[in-house]
């Protein structure tokens, strides 16, 4: 699609200065990162520096008048080269992501999520340092929630459940069922709940007495009966 | 002889007139009908909103409008939420009370959003307003319950005292006990935001006691359970309420003590709080849930199970606001419950897990579409999508005002199709032929800006991120959008040409915030050179923008239309394009 536009300006200088198909992709490909964006936009934009000031002063001076019914630019739109350079940017850009994450694989202010809503999730959940470790995931100081991983055999979902929400084995599994039968239709009686203890042992959950198994227990799995 | 309209009525009669009109938009059209109606106007004029507090000085108000009664000002971009914009940026509110307070001495409402507010404008608002009665800081900080002391204590006629989702520096819970014994006109209390636990709650209870116009109230996290029947009881008037933590082992009396103090509350429309929230509680709020049109539980780690019990009992719910521990099948049974569901909150249990952590995804919005005629405003993040569900959810809510999908994931593409989503969205904007407010995200090229352009006719504010292929893509928004107020764009590849082709549509907006983009410094001092009416400010905290080369993009960019001319307020690491303003600090 070709938008055609107003006042004149020298297009070739235009395109020229703003122009990475030409001239800093491949040095793109090779190098990525922001520093790399910064070079290439540098680099080139040096030779046409000057020229394309102008371009924009000498538009500027008629606009103000035009500005309403003429905007400014004479410039075709490039659908075309669109397809081609799309990936490129698209490298250019998760590079610079990887950048800007630091230690937590995060990107500034992505997910849009308010600073103190963050506080919250932080104070329920700590961050993860290795995923395959932590299976007992955060456990805040006054005791207020212990998170534990279940998975459920054939499911491919992990759940996290706050154990302190529960007063007994019964409220434990009715929540347990609720959750998993959705997942995956099943007869309840085919299958048991296990437990992985601090020791690292695995054992059928309803033996301690609650209070014990709440205390223990590092993470948990709903397993086929197979007796 | 020939009497114009304007004068053939005293002013008094005029006067009267005018004070029937209520509206912004309104009063200033009635003051440009003529010299003396705006005049007139501006003397009668009692509530004044200003959506940028730099985009006019404080002189500059008092001069228009010199009998005042209610002022809301605005500070900080909206993406000082996701910390975006600097500590040290600016908003500080302590110029404007300074000057208000001689101005406007029955000044007696303040509201203010995103702004840097300091103990010492607190206790100024306590001193100089003798007929203060309505404070509300939403999103502010700089302050602490020393600040909240003197309006306790000085405010003798306080109506509102509102600090959501505010920075508290929270010093002592003695500050509630300011309040005189003699304060009985209290309609409305948020202190949710307060961090300690030294609420006191004695003051809290005794407050509650004498003030019988308390219609809304929100208790923070410290105070406990078994607390909140005591207070209900105090309350029963309540319309809104706002428990604390909402934990506690499971005991039968204390469980009906609540359930009957819940139950006493015949006006209780809107519930939030319930942090920390064991499930068994929930139901000694079934007796008020018949009534209820609004749920916050988006502090609230239950799982869908108890949602879904809950949310069945809501059938008048209009709006809500939950984490997605309720899942699709959670969303399924709010289609089937909730028909009047206006408003869908929701949030993220797990927003830096690489893994979804909870069965979540496109099915349940698209259930609510289909389920709630009437829903008109979304906030949705969710770890896929597809243009076929967007489109469905378009066709199925044509009444939408705001939709706000994240996708936790930047560029995350249709995970049907694989293609982007720029269908999807310009579906939206095709059929909510009504829409305000779009937030986007996921997989986008310059094609969805193409349909935002085309049919976003009504649209105000549109939030960008990741997204894009050129130039193009901010053209077709800046040159298509007519209602356009406020656009903010992070890392999309838009550069300096669609910027300086559109520059006058700058003038027509609030604001405009680009960061981590492709806008060169040049540009951005051609902008300030060129456009006297805006303020363009490039923020960057690693070193000064003109000790790189003028085509170097700038790392944020912020621009507003201003009649106050560029701020005095500015810190080290912005910079204002303004050609009267030094750029070397």
């Amino acid at each position: 699609m070709e938008l055609q536009l107003g006042l004149a300006l020298p297009t070739p200088n235009m395109l020229k200065g703003f122009d990475l198909n030409n001239h800093g992709l491949d040095q793109l490909k090779e190098m990525g990162g922001l520093e790399a964006w910064n070079k290439a936009a540098g680099c080139f934009a040096d030779k046409d520096c000057v020229k394309s000031k102008r371009s924009f002063e000498q538009a500027f001076g008629n606009f103000t008048e035009e500005c309403r019914t003429k905007p400014l630019l004479l410039w075709s739109g490039q659908p075309n080269e669109e397809e081609d350079h799309k990936d490129q940017k698209k490298a250019t850009f998760s590079t610079t992501d990887e950048n800007d994450a630091e230690e937590d694989d995060q990107v500034v202010g992505w997910p849009p999520i308010k600073t103190w809503r963050k506080k919250i999730f932080q104070q329920q959940q700590q961050p993860r340092v290795g995923r395959a470790e932590n299976n007992r995931v955060a456990e805040n100081e006054n005791g207020r929630s212990i998170y534990v991983k279940v998975k459920m055999e054939g499911v491919a979902i992990t759940r996290k459940i706050d154990i302190k929400v529960y007063h007994s084995y019964q409220s434990l599994t009715n929540s347990l069922i609720t959750m998993f039968t959705k997942d995956k239709k099943c007869n309840e009686d085919d299958y048991i709940l296990t437990y992985q203890d601090k020791e690292g042992d695995w054992l059928i959950a309803g033996d301690i007495p609650w209070q014990n198994f709440v205390t223990s227990v590092q993470r948990m799995e709903i397993v086929k009966n197979w007796g | 002889m020939q009497k114009e309209m304007a004068y053939s009525f005293p002013d008094e009669v005029l006067k009267h007139v005018f004070s029937f009109i209520q509206s912004d938009k309104d009063r200033n059209a009635v003051s440009l009908v003529c010299k003396s109606w705006y005049e007139i106007e501006r003397w009668c004029r009692r509530k004044v909103f200003i959506g940028n507090c730099y985009a006019v000085s404080p002189r500059m108000v008092i001069r228009r409008f010199p009998e005042v009664r209610s002022i809301e000002l605005k500070g900080k971009p909206h993406f000082a939420d996701f910390n975006l914009v600097p500590d040290g940026w600016g908003g500080y509110v302590l110029q404007w009370i300074a000057e208000m307070a001689g101005a406007y001495p029955w000044l007696g409402e303040i509201r203010l959003k995103r702004m840097v507010v300091t103990d010492e404008s607190l206790e100024l608002i306590a001193k100089s307003f003798k007929n203060f009665k309505v404070l509300v800081l939403f999103s502010c900080e700089g302050f602490s319950t020393d600040g909240l002391a003197a309006i306790a204590a000085s405010c003798k006629n306080l109506r509102e005292l509102d600090l959501r989702e505010s920075e508290v520096d929270d010093l002592s819970g003695h500050w509630l006990a300011q309040f005189p014994e003699t304060c009985t006109s209290l309609v409305s209390l948020n202190i949710s935001c307060l961090g300690s636990d030294e609420v006191s709650f004695s003051a809290l209870e005794r407050l509650v006691d004498r003030c019988p116009n308390l219609r809304s109230l929100q208790l923070n996290r410290a105070v406990t359970l078994d607390k909140i029947a005591n207070i209900l009881r105090r309350a029963p008037q309540l319309v809104d309420f706002g428990t604390g933590n909402y934990a506690a082992e499971l005991q039968p009396d204390v469980f009906s003590n609540l359930a009957g103090a819940f139950s006493s509350c015949k006006e209780l429309k809107s519930l939030s709080g319930f942090w920390d929230v064991v499930p068994a509680y929930l139901p000694a709020l079934y007796s008020i849930c018949p009534r209820l049109t609004s749920l916050n539980l988006s502090y609230a780690t239950i799982q869908s199970p108890d949602l879904i019990k809950l949310v069945s009992h809501c059938p008048r719910l209009q709006r809500l606001l939950v984490l997605d521990y309720v899942e699709d099948s959670g969303l399924e049974e709010l289609a089937s419950s909730c028909k009047d569901l206006q408003e869908l909150r929701v949030f993220p249990s797990d927003p830096f897990g690489v893994e979804p952590n909870v069965s979540l995804t496109e099915q349940g919005l698209v259930a609510v579409s289909l389920g709630c005629p009437k829903l008109q405003s979304v906030l949705y993040f969710c770890r896929r999508m597809s243009n076929a569900a967007l489109v469905t959810i378009a066709q199925n809510c044509p009444n939408l005002t705001r939709f706000r999908l994240c996708i936790i994931e930047p560029k995350t593409p249709d995970y049907l199709t694989l293609d982007p989503l720029d269908a999807g969205f310009g579906a939206i904007v095709e059929h909510c032929k009504d829409l305000r407010r779009l937030s986007l995200s996921g997989l986008l090229t310059d094609h969805v800006f193409e349909y935002i352009g085309t049919y976003g006719k009504k649209l105000e504010m549109l939030s960008v991120a990741f997204a894009g292929d050129s130039d193009l893509g901010l053209h077709h928004v800046l040159s298509g959008c007519e209602s356009l107020r406020k656009l903010e764009i992070r890392d999309c590849p838009f550069g300096d040409k669609a910027l300086l082709a559109n520059a006058a549509k700058l003038e027509t907006m609030r604001s405009l915030w680009m960061s981590s983009c492709a806008v060169s410094f040049g540009a951005c001092k051609l902008l300030g050179q060129k456009m006297p009416k805006l303020n363009v400010e490039v923020i960057d905290e690693t070193e000064p923008p003109d000790s790189r080369p003028e085509s170097y993009p700038v790392d944020k960019l912020y621009i507003y239309k201003s009649v106050a001319g560029p701020r005095f307020d500015m810190p080290p690491f912005v910079w204002s394009m303004d050609e009267a303003v030094k750029i070397l600090h």
